[in-house]
């Protein structure tokens, strides 16, 4: 694909007016399963930040279209103006959630350095050369009581807001930062002192409801996982929603100790349900929560369950750390990965209650049938995952977060990440590993690098609300 | 006039460099001032990717510091960091054990001695182990 067939007015790949609405996105789920077209790049977080390797972090953009002489290849790098950011999650300035914002467009990536406390915003009207036009500096984000920012999720009229683990120090309690639509900080979205811990969250606007999830105080999760922290209760296990509207916290749910460190969280696309699942990390049990109407609350029940497993070089039962989850476009499948394991999973979502297991792909990590492809060793298993709009095919990276990777797959720092891709089949309900498909970290110019958090620049299962 | 400081800086693969560093700044600054920063994150003392371990002050070997980086006795090795760097902030991301087995957050310490440190992410890594293995 040459620059002069690239769309670079980041007008979306479908025409609007014929559906109705007249910003960004799609008018409904369906629609975007319809009129999304294969996704033909990816932007990717990649990094430096935690290696010898003295050189800023960068968004890769990824080609992925496979009639392109430069397919499979990262094909523009922009690099932070700083170092030591630890790029992680990022988001849009917009989404299907303005699809009735007129002039408003999905176009602006908001990137947070999940160390740093540095959030840029880079304009992506030329796809393929995405620029930097915005930073906002971490003391200005101190300023709020605020660091460590997270999942990016834009709202109605074009605002923005990121939740945040920890205080300026990075204690607890963290919050939420929202920007306005000029990319400048608003304030802080909540009242201070709805909740400790903070991780991922996740809004369903026609419910008003939000929910969120907990990692733990940065000072405790940056510099590596401690089972001592666990054991002090330093990690988080509780989910709470939110009143949307107000930013208060209704209802905080204890998910126990078969729900340790809850991170991933995502309601189903339909903005009619109040069904969604949460990833628990560490217990690598996956929960489904629902508004239970009788009672007038949520409730949460433990649907899936992955058991730790032996490995003659460990001490203890290797737990498979279920570290990210995504729902299809169409609500059917709920697709995550056991990071320590090796594995990729796909469950059957029609029964939000009962997700019955559709297909796997055991491929790098501790235990995966596959450790090379194409050659290349697999350093580590399956983390990010991303899946095209129609649902056909499963991206996915294999950093977790630079500490981390060091604790549990040290080669990851020396050879640096892969992506990978699964051809799914959604009648059938199969996986299937493409070995032709492979983007090297380990080739980057300035050494090997780590790569976490996909996006496709027309939104992904991952980015768009409703509502 | 401030007073400087020689810091070592030694990186796993045993090869070091000598950088001044005035009592009034911390290590990570004076090594942006070369070609080659010590790594580093949230600059607060919160994250730790920064941490380097103290092996020598003054010339005298840090001889509680044994090769798995662990004190025999505590008290003697904390006061050894002391030594050698003053916090400008409370460095949060050590425990207690990181503190006494001689780990310094380079980005928010400032140096009282000369002393030689060991920095990079090798260095760092020894904060935590896997847990399970």
């Amino acid at each position: 694909m040459s620059d002069a067939d690239t769309p670079t007015d980041a007008e979306p790949s479908h025409d609007h007016e014929h559906h109705g609405h007249e910003g960004p996105g799609y008018a409904t789920p369906q629609a975007a399963l319809e009129e999304g077209e294969r996704e033909e790049l990816a932007y990717v977080m990649s990094l430096y930040t935690g290696t010898d390797i003295d050189e800023p972090d960068f968004i890769a953009v990824v080609d992925l279209d496979p009639d392109s002489e430069t397919y499979c290849e990262i094909v523009d790098r922009l690099e932070m103006p700083e170092k030591g950011d630890e790029l992680h999650h990022f988001g849009w300035n917009a989404c299907s959630s303005s699809c009735h914002v007129e002039g408003l467009e999905r176009r602006h990536l908001i990137v947070p350095g999940q160390r740093s406390s540095r959030i840029h915003v880079v304009d992506t009207k030329d796809r393929r050369n995405p620029e930097l036009v915005e930073v906002i500096e971490p003391e200005e984000v101190f300023e709020y009581d605020l660091s460590a920012p997270h999942t990016v999720h834009c709202v109605p009229e074009g605002k923005i807001i990121i939740s945040m683990l920890g205080d300026a120090d990075g204690e607890l309690p963290g919050g939420f930062l929202e920007l306005n639509h000029d990319f400048e900080i608003e304030g802080r979205w909540e009242p201070p002192g709805e909740i400790e811990m903070n991780y991922d969250y996740w809004y369903q606007p026609r419910q008003n409801v939000m929910v969120s999830t907990e990692w733990a105080a940065p000072k405790t999760y940056y510099p590596g996982f401690d089972l001592e922290d666990v054991e002090d209760g330093k990690y988080g296990r509780r989910i709470h929603f939110w009143d949307w509207e107000n930013g208060t916290v209704e209802q905080t749910i204890d998910l126990g100790e078969e729900g340790q460190i809850p991170l991933e969280v995502r309601f189903l696309h339909t903005p009619e349900s109040t069904h969604g699942f949460v990833g628990t990390a560490l217990s690598s049990n996956i929960f489904h929560f629902w508004y239970d109407a009788d009672a007038g609350e949520y409730r949460a029940e433990k649907a899936i369950d992955f058991e730790a497993r032996e490995h003659e070089d460990w001490d203890m039962p290797v737990p498979g750390l279920t570290t990210d989850i995504l729902i299809s476009m169409d609500d059917r499948y709920l697709f995550g990965s056991n990071w320590l394991h090796g594995e990729l999973w796909m469950y059957d979502i029609s029964d939000p209650s009962n997700p019955r297991r559709a297909d796997s792909l055991s491929v790098g990590g501790t235990f995966g049938e596959v450790q090379e492809v194409q050659g290349r060793e697999l350093s580590a298993g399956p983390q990010m995952v991303q899946l095209s709009l129609d649902g056909e095919r499963l991206y996915w990276t294999t950093s977790l977060f630079s500490t981390w990777d060091d604790q549990f797959y040290p080669e990851e720092a020396e050879k640096g990440s892969v992506m990978l891709k699964a051809d799914v089949d959604p009648r059938n309900g199969t996986l299937e590993l493409d070995e032709d498909f492979l983007v090297d970290w380990g080739e980057c110019p300035n050494g090997p690098a780590r790569a976490h958090e996909i996006r496709w620049p027309d939104g992904d299962c991952t980015s768009d609300v409703w509502q | 006039m401030t007073e400087t400081y020689a810091v070592t800086l030694e990186r796993a693969d045993g090869s070091d460099r000598t950088i001044e560093v005035g009592s009034g700044e911390t290590v990570l600054e004076a090594s942006e001032r070369t070609d080659r920063a010590v790594p580093f994150g949230c600059r607060t003392g919160a994250c730790g990717t920064c941490a380097g371990r103290l092996l020598e002050v003054d010339g005298t070997r840090d001889g509680e510091g044994g090769d798995d980086g662990q004190t025999s006795d505590g008290t003697e090795g904390s006061a050894t960091v002391a030594d050698a760097f003053a916090y400008r902030r409370e460095p949060r991301a050590l425990k207690p054990r990181h503190r006494e087995s001689g780990y310094v957050l380079l980005c928010i310490a400032t140096p009282r001695a000369d002393c030689r440190v060991a920095v990079g992410s090798r260095a760092r890594s020894g904060l935590v182990d896997n847990p399970w293995k």
